[in-house]
């Protein structure tokens, strides 16, 4: 900062309506101008990583997926696949599918919710009430497979923890009716909406020469008209089996990052629609694995990946040999966007314009500090 | 390109998409400089880091991935815990900033060259850094703050079984 008295520093959150969880902004600005803008996370750092190094699976499975609050089915996919890489178990492809089918709605419920944030940073406040509404319906549906509407802890190491209830299937796919008779009326009232167009346009906007060696992701990628996911790119689960594009948009600005979320709604509803007609009939839910004390790790590290909502989500795990697990780091993709992108972003735009470049890019403390 | 890099490095294959190659600390730059130039493993995806407290060592895996996002090579080696150094990848990768800066606060590693090794998640923080084995939380917690009021009936759980385990026994040695 200046010492001249020309720069006004704020902080922009952690008490903030128009940030994206429990962090700040520490910006400088030069009237309403952006002139400096630097990070602060910690506000919410719970310690994971360090308080599942003292626990067995099942009892580090219990938080890990309270590391992402919108969308907590990454990480538990995640922990599970790293952890049946280092204890040797293949999951039935029932399993995998109904995998496939937990993420993919728990990428349409992070979609809405983020519809509703993104909506309400900009003054629309009528689309949140609707977007978080439509959520809500997909939670129904979580809490009657998993018994959490927010916190699932479904995905366990060697498979799902429930069979589908009967009719489950049946009642996922008149859910997705639903939901796509609402898309056009999200159209109206939000993409194509012209007050969300002159705000979004030109905002925000990312070069998409620097977007791939700088390690973004997501629709940051995405929205830059490069083609990145890791469903496609390094698939996992069943995805190779499954037909869906990946959508992207030109101009890396506000509005491309929202239009790619567009298209992935669509996608998401088509991959659970070819999900309930391929879902096989037998298979083992769950592979027979250790009690408790028994469920040993080898000692020996891997690095798995997701692709959730905002991007992929990647675990490095290790193990030693005992029941506990020796190191688990996490990275989500706010790591990288809500630093180093974020403070890039912010120069030289308007103070009015955070809270909807914050919500473009997804970014969720949880994961920064974990 | 993964296939050119083995002629060249002891390749190890650990999955279908993912790959690792362990170096000597002193080769860590002039390897990292070399793939990340003339290789297609252009992003730095992760610094991870695990703490071998019974070697005395921290291992460090560098995990790139290719252009593509389709294949991931992690760089292992050792750094000792006493002298934890490394130069920075800053004029590699920028996201490498925020990276080593978490790490330096977790684990205390100096990486040389980067100028914004100050607080990340914690607020001057004074005690051994936190990610370290050795740093024990539930005794740290217990020294620092107190107990919610209200929670003064909180017994231990292990104290709880067994209590109720003998009550159990001794009702069954009581009704033979």
């Amino acid at each position: 900062m200046q010492t001249n008295n020309e720069l006004i520093k704020i902080f922009h959150g952690p008490q903030h309506p128009g940030i994206t969880g429990n962090m700040s902004v520490e910006l400088d600005l030069l009237g309403e101008t952006i002139k400096g803008a630097r990070t602060h996370v910690g506000y919410l750092h719970r310690g994971f990583e360090k308080l599942i190094e003292r626990r067995t699976i099942i009892q580090a499975f219990t938080i890990v997926c309270r590391i992402c609050v919108p969308e907590p089915d990454p990480n538990e996919e995640n922990f599970a696949r790293a952890v049946e890489n280092l204890a040797d178990i293949e999951i039935s492809q029932r399993a995998k599918y109904i995998r496939v089918m937990v993420l993919e709605m728990a990428r349409l419920g992070a979609l809405f919710l983020w519809m509703g944030g993104q909506s309400g940073s900009i003054g629309l406040g009528t689309i949140g009430q609707w977007s978080v509404h439509d959520r809500d319906l997909i939670l129904d549906l979580f809490e009657e497979l998993t018994g959490g509407r927010v916190y699932h802890m479904y995905i366990y190491p060697g498979g799902v923890r429930r069979e589908l209830p009967n009719g489950f299937l049946d009642r996922l796919s008149q859910l997705l009716d639903y939901l796509e008779s609402r898309l056009p009326l999200y159209d109206n009232v939000f993409f194509d909406n012209s007050s969300f167009k002159k705000r979004a346009i030109g905002i925000g906007v990312v070069d998409a020469n620097e977007a791939l060696k700088n390690g973004y992701v997501g629709q940051v990628l995405r929205g830059c008209g490069i083609k990145r996911d890791v469903r496609k790119d390094n698939p996992y689960l069943v995805y190779d089996q499954l037909d869906f594009e990946i959508p992207t948009f030109e101009g890396g600005d506000v509005y491309a990052r929202a239009m790619v979320r567009r298209g992935e709604i669509r996608e998401s509803i088509k991959i659970l629609r070819q999900v309930i007609k391929q879902m096989p009939e037998d298979g083992l839910i769950m592979q027979k694995i250790p009690k408790h004390r028994k469920f040993k790790l080898k000692k020996d590290d891997t690095f798995v990946a997701t692709e959730s909502a905002r991007g992929e989500f990647a675990y490095y795990m290790a193990g030693d040999g005992t029941e506990k697990i020796r190191r688990m780091q996490v990275k989500g993709p706010s790591l990288i966007h809500g630093f180093t992108l974020l403070e890039k972003l912010l120069i030289d735009e308007e103070l009015s314009n955070v809270a909807m470049i914050m919500n473009s890019l997804g970014i969720c403390p949880p994961e920064m500090e974990r | 390109m993964i296939e050119s890099l083995k002629q060249q490095y002891n390749i190890e294959q650990k999955e279908s998409r993912l790959f690792k190659l362990i170096i000597k600390k002193e080769e860590f730059l002039k390897t990292l400089s070399f793939i990340s130039s003339s290789s297609n493993f252009i992003t730095l995806s992760q610094i991870a880091c695990a703490d071998w407290i019974e070697d005395e060592i921290f291992k460090l895996n560098y995990i790139l991935t290719t252009k593509e996002r389709d294949k991931n090579l992690m760089i292992e080696l050792e750094i000792p815990r006493e002298e934890s150094k490394l130069p920075t990848l800053l004029n590699f990768f920028p996201q490498a900033e925020v990276m080593e800066r978490d790490l330096h606060e977790m684990y205390g590693i100096e990486f040389i060259g980067n100028p914004t090794l100050y607080d990340f998640a914690l607020e001057n923080w004074k005690e051994i850094p936190p990610m370290r084995r050795e740093f024990d939380t539930l005794a740290y917690v217990n020294e620092h703050f107190d107990f919610r009021k209200g929670r003064e009936d909180n017994r231990d759980v292990k104290v709880e079984i067994k209590r109720r385990r003998a009550e159990a026994k001794r009702l069954k040695n009581a009704n033979k």
